[in-house]
């Protein structure tokens, strides 16, 4: 049984949250009244969670405290625009919201195109265009340390994977001759880009996965009276009950039909 | 005997997949249960990041941005808690925000917890301003006027009332930003839209799925540092010597990674013996 | 009423497009104070987009219910939880803890029913991504060869076991990713970026009006 150390609210808070981890786990056995349960539970309390933060940082902290009580009056026309987006659900006044998304399109065109000159491509063409040798004291060396990103070796290697990728998307030109080489050399780029972000992909969804356990751990203790435990064998009782009801059911109708 | 062999190999190859579920839950499981505490290298990327925070002064300005919600906590959460812990025990001045909706309760949560640990106050030591909608535009308006942007922090008091946000007026008053990831908006857009006009020193971290994208950001140096993944964020725990949840969990991502190695050895073995089989 | 329906927003569009990116050029104060009033506007209008979405929600969900539909109850279910929610959330002032930095019934239910429910539901790509790797991830020609030995190298040399069993995976780990991954990040960061300038171009002089919800005209 739960000890008296652990408050009441986060005693009943481990019980819900491994009954809904539990219930998402059940779809590996397949889809599920369990997971529906928990799929929809988790729709609406987003949903429910984001109304109410964005009342709060929108409706009360940017507009109205900023016009009842600094008298921001001129907020009233973001705040216009903003509910002619929703005109959209009426027919005969749906092109009100095109006003609003024209602003909103606008703007972001507008400022994207600079930032992304300097940020995207100016930038990244710069550090790519780097020395391929570098010049000292004593003459003319060239680094071959792949370990260091910015040796000479690997700023060809950059410069050479650039090129050939950015080729290989670039289907204006027939890829032949010298140009399919180089079209294979970006295939080759790619595929070992690609591999590795495979690797973190698994990474990172594995990392979820131990997030998860760890929480089913810390509230399989005798502190939480073992929710864990309890709940699973509670969820397998009712996936097996369902399973067979599943497996019932298609003969009772086939037999009806007869 | 060879329509044997071709009948184990088809079947190995079309195994249940609930067989592959239950070898990742045990591989995950065993370690957590009982782990070994392999050592964990420092890359270059993460020590940047902790380097950086080593070399603020007492009393610069530290941005955190948790753009992450929960569906990515368990990576970018205790990215979270490790800079906070060096940022506070370096007595930075630490402004919290986040530009992810779902993600604000977490980074509350987060700035919360850490500051009662080391006992930092609201306010004083620490600023947590919510969430605002809009992504980029935030970062733009930030950049012009911080204060315009975020007239009350999260828990609806005037910023103007809060000493640690007194001499922080826009982002260029911020000494060191680090935005923590999980998709859209995150450290490209802290980027493109604040360092790039704005002049603030920028780290990343992020999720391991989005690390590879911010490599050559890392690169040009435009970002000067990255935390990526579950891994970044063991290697900091490392690094400031507290170990967190990251370290724990690397016992269990190991363990992870070797079962899908040799699953995929496995799987091309037989995919192997079934092409000569055929050709046979 | 033709030019507001039509002309307007392709107006509105032009004169906020090139203002906002001549802005970048122009340091001004007046141009600075443009875009710090913009930038607000923008995210005030982003609040409201919230609007779109859950109407859109509310539409499917009552759509369900009235008609009866198979699995109308869950729809009745996310119903409940999101106005069950937004009670608790206007209670606790839209705010996770309280003074005492105890949660708030509104924080409770986010921190034991929201964060378990979606990351769980993200973490059953752990499981789909092995199953996936197993039946999938097969050397069927020289490239996908390549694509698999990497993706094998990067696995173990990014974990402490593979760094412990072979030092030097962690270093080609590390290669990979700081060379061969970067230069093609670039690349496709720099294609990408061209493609978004060019579209953005289109936006605003009008070609592209897509996003104004109706076929081009």
């Amino acid at each position: 049984m739960p000890t008296d150390g652990i408050p009441i609210d986060v005693l009943i808070g481990a019980w819900v949250a491994t009954g809904l981890t539990l219930f998402i786990y059940t779809f590996l056995y397949r889809d599920n009244p369990l997971f529906k349960l928990g799929e929809h539970l988790y729709v609406g309390i987003s949903v429910g969670y984001s109304i109410v933060i964005t009342i709060y940082a929108v409706g009360v902290k940017l507009l109205w405290v900023p016009m009842t009580e600094e008298g921001q009056w001129q907020l009233l026309i973001p705040s216009l625009l903003g509910l002619m987006i929703s005109a959209r659900f009426f027919p005969r006044i749906a092109w009100l919201s095109r006003i609003s998304f024209a602003f909103v399109v606008g703007f972001g065109s507008g400022t994207i195109i600079p930032r992304l000159i300097s940020s995207n491509v100016l930038s990244q063409l710069e550090d790519t265009i780097r020395p391929l040798a570098t010049m000292t004291a004593s003459g003319l060396t060239y680094t071959i340390n792949f370990l260091d990103p910015k040796s000479d070796i690997n700023n060809l290697i950059t410069l050479i994977g650039v090129l050939s990728v950015l080729f290989y998307f670039f289907f204006s030109v027939e890829h032949r001759g010298a140009g399919q080489a180089v079209a294979r050399t970006g295939i080759v780029f790619l595929m070992i880009a690609f591999g590795a972000a495979f690797g973190y992909t698994v990474m990172s969804r594995m990392s979820l996965l131990i997030g998860r356990f760890d929480d089913l751990i810390i509230f399989s203790g005798a502190e939480y009276g073992r929710p864990t435990f309890v709940l699973l064998v509670l969820t397998i009782g009712v996936l097996v009950y369902w399973a067979y009801r599943e497996k019932q059911t298609p003969q009772t109708t086939a037999e009806e039909k007869s | 005997m060879n329509l044997s062999n071709h009948s184990i190999v088809t079947r190995m190859l079309a195994i249940d997949r609930r067989f592959i579920f239950m070898l990742i839950a045990l591989a995950t499981l065993i370690p957590l249960l009982n782990p070994i505490n392999l050592p964990i290298m420092i890359s270059p990327e993460v020590r940047a990041v902790y380097d950086h925070m080593e070399s603020l002064p007492e009393g610069s300005v530290f941005l955190l941005s948790m753009d992450f919600d929960p569906a990515s906590k368990p990576e970018v959460y205790p990215q979270a808690i490790a800079l906070l812990r060096h940022a506070f025990k370096k007595n930075l001045k630490v402004i919290g925000l986040t530009l992810l909706v779902t993600g604000t309760g977490m980074a509350e949560e987060a700035m919360a917890t850490v500051a009662e640990e080391l006992e930092k106050i609201n306010g004083t030591d620490y600023a947590f301003l919510g969430w605002r909608p809009g992504a980029s535009a935030v970062i733009l308006s930030m950049g012009q006027d911080l204060v315009g942007t975020f007239p009350q922090d999260h828990y609806g008091i005037p910023i103007d009332e809060l000493s640690v946000m007194h001499n922080v007026k826009t982002l260029r008053d911020v000494d060191y930003a680090v935005s923590l990831a999980a998709g859209f908006p995150g450290v490209d857009e802290w980027y493109i839209y604040g360092k790039d006009k704005y002049r603030f020193e920028l780290g990343g971290g992020s999720t391991a799925v989005m690390a590879p994208g911010l490599y050559p950001r890392l690169r040009a140096g435009q970002i000067n540092g990255l935390i990526g993944g579950l891994r970044g964020a063991a290697e900091y725990e490392k690094l400031l010597d507290q170990s967190g949840k990251a370290t724990a969990g690397m016992d269990s991502q190991s363990a992870t990674h070797f079962v899908i190695i040799v699953l995929v050895i496995i799987c091309n073995v037989f995919y192997v013996i079934s092409r000569r089989q055929k050709r046979t | 009423m033709i030019f507001l329906k039509r002309q307007l927003p392709l107006v509105v569009t032009f004169c906020m497009g090139v203002v906002f990116a001549m802005q970048y050029y122009v340091p001004h104060p007046t141009s600075e104070a443009l875009l710090k009033n913009a930038s607000n506007w923008i995210i005030i209008i982003g609040g409201f987009a919230l609007i779109l979405g859950l109407v859109s929600l509310i539409q499917l969900h009552m759509h369900r219910i009235q008609r009866n539909v198979g699995g109308w109850g869950y729809s009745a279910v996310l119903f409940a939880a999101m106005f069950a929610m937004v009670i608790a959330g206007i209670l606790a002032g839209g705010k996770n803890l309280d003074s005492e930095r105890a949660l708030t019934g509104y924080g409770w239910a986010y921190s034991y029913a929201m964060v378990p429910l979606q990351g769980t539901m993200f973490s059953l790509l752990a499981f789909f991504v092995a199953s996936a790797a197993y039946r999938a991830f097969r050397a069927r020609t020289k490239e996908a060869a390549l694509l698999l030995i990497a993706a094998l190298l990067v696995m173990w040399g990014r974990v402490p076991l593979g760094e412990y069993l072979w030092a030097f995976s962690g270093d080609i780990a590390q290669w990979i990713l700081n060379v061969i991954n970067s230069s093609v990040r670039r690349a496709i960061l720099i294609g990408v970026s061209l493609g978004v300038i060019a579209l953005s171009i289109k936006i605003i002089f009008g070609i592209e009006r897509m996003y104004l919800g109706g076929k081009k005209e």
